[in-house]
């Protein structure tokens, strides 16, 4: 045996109350007092166990410290994957530390060292629940909980994979609980107090399994810590402080029957902490003994109060060794390397020490197998692989998982393999492209500095980097940030996505009286005024940014879906529409009787609601503005005219009318004094409508011209009636008049059905391809197939949405495959079936599953965001506001699971209903990724069940392969890697792999 | 566990003429969104005699601050002379830089700051009535004293409890703990120049 105080160790004379060495034997960590806190410290292991590296100057010792625990640090401990540290402290805090890979050497401000961190130790997570010191902390086997016990006398057990959830609080010591151990199969945790007991605790059922005391009865509560600990095969756990005839012992307990026979006898003051060896071993194999096997034992240090160290195997009666003065002070913590020949001691003396065994004095430790085998052969098989398993040891079975396994784990390699500099480099020195360098020169001038309502400056912090452990992801490295908090950023985000639709909004601010250019307009240019409008069309002739379907929208709202809307039109299939409104007056005629005499009759509710929503053109940002706006760019027509009916809207909006000309151009320009107004159907290529009102006169009536310029080619037709609204498609056009009639025209301006008679004025009217969709003013809702000469929404009401509720609709649109869809004033969203017959609620911005839905960690970097769809149309952004309400929410980890998946099967279903394959397959690949997270067993199975089908042809199967065009067991082959991703559900992935891999070869 | 952390600050346009504003780049860094603003403070300790003479040269709020890390310059104006006593102008005495949140002081950063005259003539001569036009100030910034508080995060400040506040190992002015006792004395209170640590005085 070798001994060795590293004088290098130490908390500058400060005690060290803990001491635990990394589980890959690189490093280790102590815990204690700081200056004027608590400290942690990660110091480099090779210079204890080298003296050559003692020596190199070039060798760091120091690793990284913390001294973020404001008080003294009672304990730390790696969890068993080496990947986290979790210190306590008598700040009642528990902290997890991750290892941060993007940030290179620092300092700790202030400090007096100016030696810089050479690893960066970072805090993931602070466990906030204790109200009293923490004194002991301890993963479980396989890191799946993390336990801590404190001063408040509980024991407070942590989901390690969800932190700070937490799993139970044990409670019933009635003293303080000073130290705590986990049986190393999992199946208990025990914990000692100075309420002179020791617990031990079931993990099935969090429930006492036994209740110790007999053998602390006598003991005062004279130490500070009491850590126990638990023998590697299981089936002994040694006390801190007990006594025995007035002598202080470490007790044994066996796990047969919680016996306390036997003890460590010999040290002259309270036992302050147990280790047990991590191995297990066998006596060494002597030359010429006879080759009889001995029975493994285990190997034991206990440190005492009376300062000396002493270090037992089972096989043996007496203690192995004794050190005795080995410190000044109390021994406060043992650590054993993992290959259990090499012991740290720290002391309240501010001290460390370090013995080094050698395989003759302790033995043959067994390998992992063998101890497995021990512990399979007294806990048997089905205990040992209780908890989640021994992943690292489970066996792959199928060689497809080998490779998506192996994949993965080059993939992490390559990553971490990517050098750490160049990586720390790159966050530290450039933001946005910009070197920190360049930052801070101008950081002053830069900077955003108001005044607050009380005259006080206000610095808006220049944010450098988001934290890059745990949740957080480099903001470099992640073409969306998401930045808490900060609503302001969702216009940049967005444009970050669409720079068309912001590049529309400044330049309509920034250079509103520019040339403008193209198509139709270009003689209107000579007016000046109507630069707007000229602008307009030149900036949209480029986005298609007219292609939107509202009738009513804030502008946020606006470029919203005014992207959504272009990214889905590709040339040839455009969407296009076109909300025409009911002309004023006979609006205004028709309801206003009905509106006074509704009042008392709740069956022509409706009729009122009609009403409201009819109005909506009056509202300033309404369809007032375009025709303000139209006044202004086409103003050769009767001037006069357009201007009589006085007791329309002011003028005073104009220029707000230019810049929202863009947005509001696609919508109805007609009111009744509208005579001439067009509308764009697409534009790319350029086809618009034109529509001119009492064009000429024939024998007393006033006969309509409609015209088409479609990829220059016009046409034109005439109408005997006032037109109030037309839309048009890539294949009709559509045009309501003033008498309820619905005239419909091919591409090529020829008359595709006699005029239909509407049951109502025309409130809006939407084509998309060759369906059309109109929404009457008695509020029903028709759509047609023109291709087909069907009905698929037959004068359905709008009742049934309507009723009860004093909404009004605010949007509506018709999907490309016909779908249309509401929405209203309450939020609500609504689509009309026209297999069901029935209304679908497909988006609710109040909502509660989705704020509170968290799905971040199942988003793939790969899939861009789908904002384009009817579905993401008609959430907007609300999706995003939750999903940063969640980040700010504390809600428990099981509900929050639960809304999670209730709000992804809800968007799954509503892409289905609207027949949206894009996004059904974007929420099928979430859910899925949330469901493997979550390890949903048999949501799972049914999912991957349903998309694989029969695998065998049958007659009587009525299963469809394919699900809104896209064929099913493709999404079941990009689901697979996403199951491979947990060797949970290697089964599962196998399974399904064979029977595709089988189908394919039929 | 303090949500904040500094993690650096830098004196800019040091040394300078006393006439200049102050100007410090502070770097730090947040765990969590914060819901309100931090507020920042730079004070100029006018006499190490009594913190009557302290001068708050300037305070600001810096937010929002969601998690991450951040940085911003903190300029203020330079002292007002009026209020310096004439037999402390030149010198050594200190400036702080102090972060509150929720009206509570979680960090405190001293520095060293001397001011002499560059013109050696009047370093050999002082004028009774100091000339701050020929005053160099000089913040000695490789050697800032940084005391972390604990305060009560989540809420405000009535919820602090003392005993945690207390510097765990109590140390007589000018060790190298903290610059300045814990807030429960007041705050400005500068240390007697004679008790300064040998070390943070290179430059004199």
């Amino acid at each position: 045996m070798k001994l060795l105080k590293p004088s290098w160790v130490g908390h500058n004379g400060k005690p060290i109350f803990s001491v635990d060495i990394h589980p890959d034997g690189t490093k280790f960590a102590t815990g204690g007092q700081g200056e004027d806190s608590g400290k942690v410290v990660i110091w480099n292991m090779t210079p204890v166990l080298r003296e050559e590296a003692e020596k190199n100057e070039a060798t760091p010792k120091m690793l990284c410290q913390m001294d973020n625990h404001l008080a003294c640090v009672n304990c730390v401990r790696w969890s068993n994957n080496g990947q986290y540290l979790a210190s306590g402290g008598d700040d009642k805090l528990v902290m997890v530390w991750k290892r941060a890979t993007f940030i290179g050497p620092s300092t700790v401000f202030g400090s007096s060292s100016k030696l810089a961190n050479v690893e960066q130790w970072r805090c993931v997570t602070i466990l906030r629940n204790h109200t009293g010191d923490v004194m002991d902390v301890a993963w479980s086997p396989h890191d799946v909980w993390l336990a801590s016990c404190s001063v408040d006398n509980t024991v407070v057990v942590w989901n390690a994979r969800k932190f700070p959830e937490i799993v139970t609080s044990l409670r019933g010591h009635t003293g303080l609980v000073k130290g705590l151990t986990w049986d190393p199969v999992g199946k208990y945790i025990a914990s000692q107090a100075d309420d002179h007991s020791l617990k031990v605790w079931r993990t099935m059922d969090w429930q006492q399994e036994t209740n110790i005391t007999k053998p602390f009865n006598e003991c005062g509560g004279t130490t500070h810590v009491l850590r126990l600990s638990w023998s590697p095969d299981g089936q002994y756990l040694v006390s801190a402080h007990a006594m025995n005839n007035s002598g202080p012992t470490a007790q044994i307990i066996e796990r047969d029957g919680w016996k306390t026979n036997m003890d460590f006898v010999g040290h002259r003051k309270a036992v302050t902490v147990v280790k047990f060896n991590p191995k297990i071993f066998k006596k060494k194999q002597k030359n010429g003994s006879s080759p009889k096997p001995s029975c493994p034992y285990c190997c034991c240090a206990v440190g005492s109060k009376d300062r000396s160290l002493s270090v037992w195997l089972t096989s043996l009666k007496r203690p192995l060794v004794v050190i005795h003065d080995l410190f000044d002070k109390s021994i406060m913590d043992i650590s054993w390397t993992l290959n259990g020949l090499g012991i740290l001691v720290c002391s309240m003396d501010g001290t460390v020490a370090y013995l080094d065994f050698s395989q003759d004095e302790l033995g043959d430790p067994l390998n992992e197998d063998e101890k497995n085998a021990i512990h399979h052969n007294i806990y048997g098989k089905s205990l040992a692989i209780t908890t989640e398993a021994q992943l690292s040891t489970t066996i792959i079975e199928n060689p497809e998982m080998l490779k998506y396994q192996q994949e993965r784990q080059r993939e992490e390699l390559a990553r971490q393999s990517l050098p750490r500099e160049a990586q720390a480099h790159k966050l530290t020195s450039v933001v946005n492209g910009e070197s920190l360098e360049d930052i801070r020169k101008n950081l002053l001038k830069k900077q955003v500095e108001t005044r607050t309502a009380d005259g006080r400056r206000r610095i808006t912090p220049l944010c450098i980097a988001q934290l890059d452990t745990g949740d957080f992801s480099p903001a470099l490295f992640n073409s969306v940030p998401i930045l808490p908090g900060s609503v302001t950023q969702l216009p940049s985000q967005l444009s970050s996505d669409s720079n068309t639709a912001t590049s529309l909004g400044l330049r309509h601010s920034q250079e509103p009286m520019s040339t403008p250019a193209g198509g139709k307009s270009q003689d209107d240019a000579k007016d000046g005024v109507s630069s707007g409008l000229a602008q307009a069309n030149s900036t949209a002739l480029k986005s298609n940014l007219l292609l939107t379907a509202s009738t009513k929208m804030e502008p946020m709202k606006a470029l919203d879906s005014r992207f959504t809307e272009r990214s889905k039109a590709t040339p040839g299939a455009s969407i296009s529409s076109m909300a025409g409104l009911v002309p004023l007056d006979s609006t205004l005629k028709e309801s206003k009787p009905k509106e006074e005499t509704s009042s008392d009759s709740e069956d022509k509710m409706t009729v009122a609601r009609s009403l409201s929503f009819k109005r909506k053109p009056h509202d300033p940002d309404g369809g007032d503005n375009q025709v303000e706006k139209r006044k202004k760019g086409r103003p050769r027509k009767s001037d006069q005219k357009m201007m009589t009916p006085g007791s329309g809207p002011p003028l005073q909006q104009v220029t707000r009318a230019t810049t929202l000309f863009a947005r509001t151009a696609a919508r109805a320009m007609s009111t009744w004094w509208a005579i001439l107004f067009y509308c764009y159907v697409s534009m790319e290529p350029p086809v618009y409508l034109e529509v001119e009102n009492e064009f000429s006169t024939v024998s007393g009536a006033k006969l309509s011209q409609l015209r088409c310029s479609r990829e220059g080619r016009e046409w034109d037709t005439l109408l005997p009636s006032r037109v109030i609204s037309a839309a048009g498609s890539s294949d009709i056009v559509a045009v309501a008049c003033v008498d309820r009639m619905l005239s419909v025209f091919s591409a090529c301006g020829r008359r595709l059905l006699p005029a239909i008679l509407l049951p109502g004025p025309m409130s809006t009217l939407h084509c998309s391809g060759f369906y059309v969709m109109a929404l009457t003013a008695c509020a029903t809702l028709s759509v047609w197939d023109v291709q087909k000469q069907s009905a698929l929404v037959r004068n359905e009401s709008l009742q049934t949405i309507l009723s009860g509720t004093e909404c009004t609709v605010t949007q509506s649109l018709l999907t490309q495959q016909g779908v249309p869809v509401i929405s209203l004033s309450s939020g609500k969203s609504y689509c009309f079936n026209f297999s069901l017959e029935t209304w679908n609620l497909i988006a609710d911005k109040q909502d509660l599953l989705v704020q509170c839905a968290d799905f971040r960690n199942c988003l793939s970097s790969q899939d861009t965001a789908v904002s384009h769809g009817p579905l993401a149309v008609m959430q907007g952004r609300c999706l995003n506001a939750g999903r940063l309400a969640s980040r700010l929410s504390s809600t428990p980890h099981s509900l929050q699971q639960g809304m999670t998946l209730a709000f992804l099967e809800n968007q799954l279903a509503s892409a289905l209903i609207l027949r949206s394959s894009v996004e059904y397959r974007y929420w099928l690949l979430i859910y899925a990724r949330f469901l493997v997270n979550e390890g949903s067993d048999y949501r799972l199975r049914e999912l991957c069940k349903d998309l694989l089908g029969p695998v065998h042809k049958s007659a009587s199967s009525a299963w469809e392969p394919t699900t809104l065009g896209l064929r099913k067991r493709d999404l079941l082959k990009e689901l697979l890697p996403v199951i491979g991703q947990n060797l949970r559900f290697q089964r599962l992935f196998t399974e399904y792999q064979d029977q595709l891999e089988l189908l394919r070869g039929k | 566990m303090a949500k904040v952390q500094v993690l650096n600050v830098a004196v800019l346009d040091n040394p300078s003429p006393f006439g200049n504003p102050f100007q410090f780049e502070i770097t730090f860094e947040c765990m969590e969104d914060l819901p309100e603003d931090l507020e920042w403070k730079i004070i100029y300790v006018g006499s190490a005699e009594s913190e009557e003479y302290d001068q708050t040269l300037d305070s600001v709020l810096v937010g929002p601050v969601p998690a991450g890390r951040h940085m911003f310059v903190f300029q203020a104006d330079a002292p007002n002379t009026g209020l310096i006593p004439e037999s402390d102008a030149v010198g050594v005495t200190v400036a702080l830089i102090t972060c509150t949140y929720r009206g509570q002081e979680f960090i405190r950063i001293g520095y060293y700051v001397n001011n002499e005259y560059t013109d050696p003539e009047l370093r050999e001569n002082p004028p009774v009535k100091p000339d701050y036009t020929q005053l160099q100030r000089n913040i000695l910034a490789s050697n800032p004293r940084v005391t972390r508080f604990h305060i009560n995060w989540e809420g405000c400040a009535e919820k602090m409890e003392d005993s945690e506040n207390v510097d765990p190992a109590p140390n007589s002015a000018g060790s190298s703990s903290g610059m300045l006792p814990p807030s429960s004395c007041l705050p400005g209170k500068a240390l007697p120049v004679g008790l300064l640590p040998d070390n943070s005085m290179d430059f004199l």
